[in-house]
């Protein structure tokens, strides 16, 4: 349906030329979500507004629904105008001057030719109806909520029936518990109608919870894409890791290579924390490697476990309560780890500890440079 | 990139219709300031003197400089008058605006709002209009104040004030001046965040301490800025040297142009009259250039965000009585006793009032201006002019703000360039190069109203300034929601900006349209057959001796400035369209 190959764009700025994008390539599906997730400045916005239309890539191609929209080499571009989408922006822009039905009704009003006026009247109500504002049709658009904007947003966005449906980060603007509602009550939306939706944004918890696939980008490049579940149990390199919700980075020293996938490593440079782990091929022994493990995944014991296997003694420095559990720092001869544990363990600052790091959840970079 | 780093429109994603009005309102712009200018100059160095440049007989020269500067008035009376009348009702004027705005803006006096719309009224009325009733009150015979004090001290002969001096000239010109720079500072002091002040207060600094080490240094420029345009536009002023000055035989720089084009005998000296103006525009220039660089700078303090801030207001205690006293002064002197003095001598004749001279109302002055052909002439003239005026400005400085605020259009910093220039080509200097320039053409509008039209219509900046903080304010994605729903770029600007930008528009109009009103200069200087304007029918009333006519359409052009000040009022305060 999209189709987005070899993109790049640059903007001027005081120190010359900078690239923004730089050589992205993606394709969504027929009815698929697809997220653009990335921290600020990483060029997903700009190539949301190169396939809007919005903003002028300087080479590859955009094709949507199987016809050139922007195609620099040959000349190629269609206006945002002219292209089938529509757009969610970050601060909804809805029109101050126009009432919630004018609003939605806009994108028909423009359409030539001229739609009859009982038309528009049945798909700016249906468009409300989605989105649960039918009853606000008349209010004026300077009285509505965050969350209210957002929807009428939305209907806006999806009254012309577009091919491709994009979102700018759609949600940043809500506050913390309208955000995640408005999460859920979006990809319900968004999967009802079933429209290709592109959807950018800096949060993972949204890119995983609203699109089928996800690509995360970093210095104007994808890095890594796939499912969500992929890509947050199998990251390709640390920054996705990192990037992907809370990680420990621990640094580690691979002792032996045990056989052609496994060795011991050693952590933070004390001889007692030792682990069997998959390390990457090409290792070999004495090499630098980076250990990257999810605090959920940290497993805290108070007391020694029969199976001593991947288990290593601890203390806990710091602990910070959060309610239904607690945050921890754990001393692991002289690395620094943060776990999460139930809060009605008993567990208190400076307590001696074993920390069970399942192999299989731990991911292993070999350290750069 | 967020979408406000990359907030600029390539002008390469224009459609056909966007560049046609672009390239239009580009055009327009340099048309009406840079032609008339490049006029002016090729006149001050082509003569003969009473030749227009591409006359037959003219060829280049510098006799008109050697000429003009060879002569000792220049150095023994019009510069040390310009000078004196500049500086000194400046000076005078900072004064009373400084502590009126200061009043009104930062201190508990009472009836703030009242004083307010008050103090702005000589900048609703034209100059001229002041003029002939600081006349009635302060002339050296009859003037009413005069005729109180000789009473009151039993003194005989004429006097004791005389408006026909030097102070006179200042003090009139300097409370014609007062509500400009009072709107200027207002909006310095309004807009000085008082979290500034706390913060020094609970760094232990003393109030006198805050005062001298943050209020006054933030507020520096924002105050200086408006002192230099308060020069810029005295500098220009022609009016009241004309009718204050001129009868004192003060001769200021502006009257000198007028005077060489209006010499008398013999013909008029363009060459003459533009060698004059040269050396003014350049200064008027310079004062622009601090102009500019000293607003830069005050925005970067304070007005960053452009809000108004609640002010902590200081208690005046004891001092509210003397500065009510204050307030009321400039008010009576400036507002009240003109419109009383005017309308009283409309009705009753030129004479001060008294209990018996109730019963000789007359309403005759009113029915001899109706019967004049002249006065509907003018008034027809005047409401033309000032809205066709004022419409071509509006639209010519939003589509330059556009231009300059949403495109990447290389030529955007010489539009922006050109239109601020206007804010210091005094309107002397407009009307006479707008003068050689249609005495050049072959396009006939000489004479006419046209030419006023389009001689008021180089005011550029104002709008330009206006609608581009207008468009500043509405976010880019407003206008993008539109395009991503399938509007073409007309259709977008049509439907979604213009209604946008309209309050602004509006009140960019009623600015112009009551400047258009006030204008006086240009249209005294190119005065034709079929051309008057009331403010000009006014002076030549005044001049001819008609005291009672020229009081009673005193009063008609304040009757019809003021209600249009009230209609638009809603206009002029910024609506609920916050995001």
């Amino acid at each position: 349906m999209l189709k987005v190959a070899g993109l790049s764009k640059s903007f001027p700025t005081p120190e010359g030329m900078t690239k923004v994008i730089d050589g992205v390539d993606f394709a969504v599906p027929e009815g698929e979500c697809y997220a653009l997730l990335g921290p600020s400045g990483c060029g997903k916005t700009t190539t949301l507004r190169c396939v809007a239309g919005l903003e002028h890539a300087d080479g590859g191609t955009i094709e949507i629904g199987g016809r050139a929209m922007s195609d620099p080499a040959r000349g190629v571009f269609v206006a945002a105008h002219e292209r089938p989408i529509g757009m969610v922006f970050q601060s909804y822009a809805i029109w101050p001057h126009l009432d919630v039905f004018e609003n939605v009704a806009y994108p028909l009003r423009v359409q030539r030719p001229r739609l009859q006026k009982a038309e528009i009247q049945a798909r700016v109500a249906d468009a409300l109806a989605l989105v649960g504002m039918q009853a606000m049709a008349a209010r004026s658009a300077t009285r509505l909520s965050g969350g209210q904007q957002q929807r009428v947003a939305l209907a806006r966005a999806l009254v012309r029936r577009p091919a491709l449906l994009l979102l700018d980060e759609p949600l940043s603007n809500l506050d913390a518990r309208l955000r995640e509602q408005m999460r859920n009550e979006l990809r319900e939306m968004i999967h009802k109608v079933g429209v290709t939706a592109l959807y950018v944004t800096h949060d993972q918890a949204e890119a995983f919870a609203l699109a089928h696939r996800v690509a995360v980008m970093w210095h104007g490049r994808i890095v890594q894409e796939g499912e969500p579940r992929a890509i947050y149990r199998r990251p390709e390199t640390p920054f996705v890791a990192t990037f992907l919700g809370a990680a420990n980075v621990l640094a580690a020293r691979l002792e032996t290579r045990c056989n052609a996938t496994e060795g011991v490593l050693v952590l933070g440079g004390s001889a007692t924390a030792r682990l069997l782990v998959a390390v990457p091929q090409g290792c070999s022994p004495g090499d630098a490697l980076e250990l990257i493990v999810r605090p959920e995944d940290v497993e805290v014991l108070c007391a020694p476990p029969q199976d001593m296997h991947n288990v290593t003694p601890a203390r806990i420095a710091w602990m910070s309560f959060q309610g239904s559990q607690c945050e921890c720092g754990i001393d692991v001869g002289g690395a620094f780890v943060r776990a999460m544990v139930h809060s009605a363990q008993d567990m208190h600052e400076g307590a001696q500890v074993w920390l069970r790091l399942d192999p299989s959840r731990c991911i292993l970079f070999s350290k750069e440079g | 990139m967020t979408p406000a780093l990359s907030a600029v429109r390539r002008h390469g994603e224009l459609d056909l219709a966007a560049k046609l009005v672009l390239a239009a309102g580009a055009l327009v712009a340099v048309y009406l300031i840079a032609a008339p200018l490049a006029m002016l100059l090729l006149t001050a160095v082509r003569g003969p003197a009473d030749a227009l440049p591409f006359e037959q007989g003219a060829q280049w020269t510098l006799e008109h400089f050697r000429a003009i500067y060879s002569d000792s008035v220049l150095y023994t009376r019009i510069i040390p008058d310009t000078l004196v009348f500049v500086l000194g009702s400046v000076a005078l004027c900072f004064v009373i605006a400084f502590t009126l705005a200061w009043l009104v803006e930062r201190t508990d006096l009472p009836w703030r709002d009242l004083w307010f719309s008050l103090i702005l009224f000589p900048l609703l009325v034209p100059s001229v209009v002041l003029a002939i009733a600081w006349i009635f009150l302060l002339g050296p015979n009859a003037g009413w104040m005069n005729v109180w004090l000789r009473s009151l001290f039993g003194l005989e002969g004429t006097g004791p004030l005389n408006i026909f001096s030097m102070p006179g000239l200042l003090a009139c010109q300097a409370l014609a001046s007062v509500p400009f720079v009072f709107l200027l500072l207002g909006a310095t002091l309004r807009s000085m965040n008082p979290a500034l002040e706390e913060a020094s207060s609970t760094s232990g600094a003393s109030p006198a301490a805050t005062f001298l080490r943050v209020t006054v240094r933030v507020l520096l420029p924002g105050v200086l800025a408006p002192l230099i345009l308060a020069l810029l536009i005295t500098l220009e002023q022609f009016d009241l040297p004309l009718i204050i000055g001129l009868p004192a035989r003060i001769n200021v720089f502006s009257y000198r142009i007028w005077y060489e084009l209006t010499p008398s005998s013999g013909l008029p000296n363009y060459g003459g009259a533009a060698a004059v103006g040269l050396p003014f525009l350049v200064v008027a220039m310079l004062l622009l250039v601090v102009y500019n660089w000293l607003i830069r700078r005050a925005e970067s303090f304070v007005t960053v965000t452009g809000k108004a801030y609640r002010q902590t207001r200081f208690p005046l205690g004891r001092w509210r009585i003397p500065a009510l006293a204050f307030v009321v002064a400039y008010v009576m002197l400036a507002a009240v006793l003109p419109t009383l003095v005017l309308l009283w001598s409309a009705l009753f004749g030129y004479a001060p009032p008294a209990i018996d001279s109730l019963g000789k109302m007359s309403l005759a002055a009113y029915g001899k201006l109706a019967g004049n052909r002249l006065f509907w002439l003018g008034l027809g003239n005047t409401l033309l002019v000032a809205t066709l005026s004022a419409l071509i400005v509006t639209t010519v400085g939003a589509v330059l703000a556009w231009i300059i605020v949403r495109t990447r259009f290389t030529g955007r910093r010489f539009l922006d360039f050109v239109s601020f220039m206007s804010v210091g080509i005094p309107s002397v200097i407009t009307a006479l190069a707008v003068m050689v320039l249609y005495l050049s053409m072959p396009v006939g509008i000489y004479g006419t109203v046209w030419i006023l039209v389009v001689a008021y219509s180089y005011r550029l900046a104002v709008t330009t300034r206006i609608s581009r903080a207008g468009l500043m304010q509405i976010h880019r994605e407003l206008e993008e929601a539109s395009s991503t729903s399938g509007a073409r770029w007309l259709s977008t600007q049509r439907r979604i900006l213009l209604p946008l930008l309209m309050p602004t528009l509006v009140s960019g109009f009623i600015l112009l349209f009551i400047t258009g009103v006030r204008e006086f200069t240009m249209g005294l200087m190119l005065y034709g057959q079929d051309n008057v304007v009331l403010s000009v029918l006014l002076w030549r009333l005044f001049e001819s001796g008609e005291a009672a006519a020229s009081a009673a359409l005193a009063t008609i052009i304040i009757a019809l400035v003021i209600p249009i000040v009230f209609i638009a009022r809603r206009y002029l305060s910024p609506r609920g369209y916050a995001d």
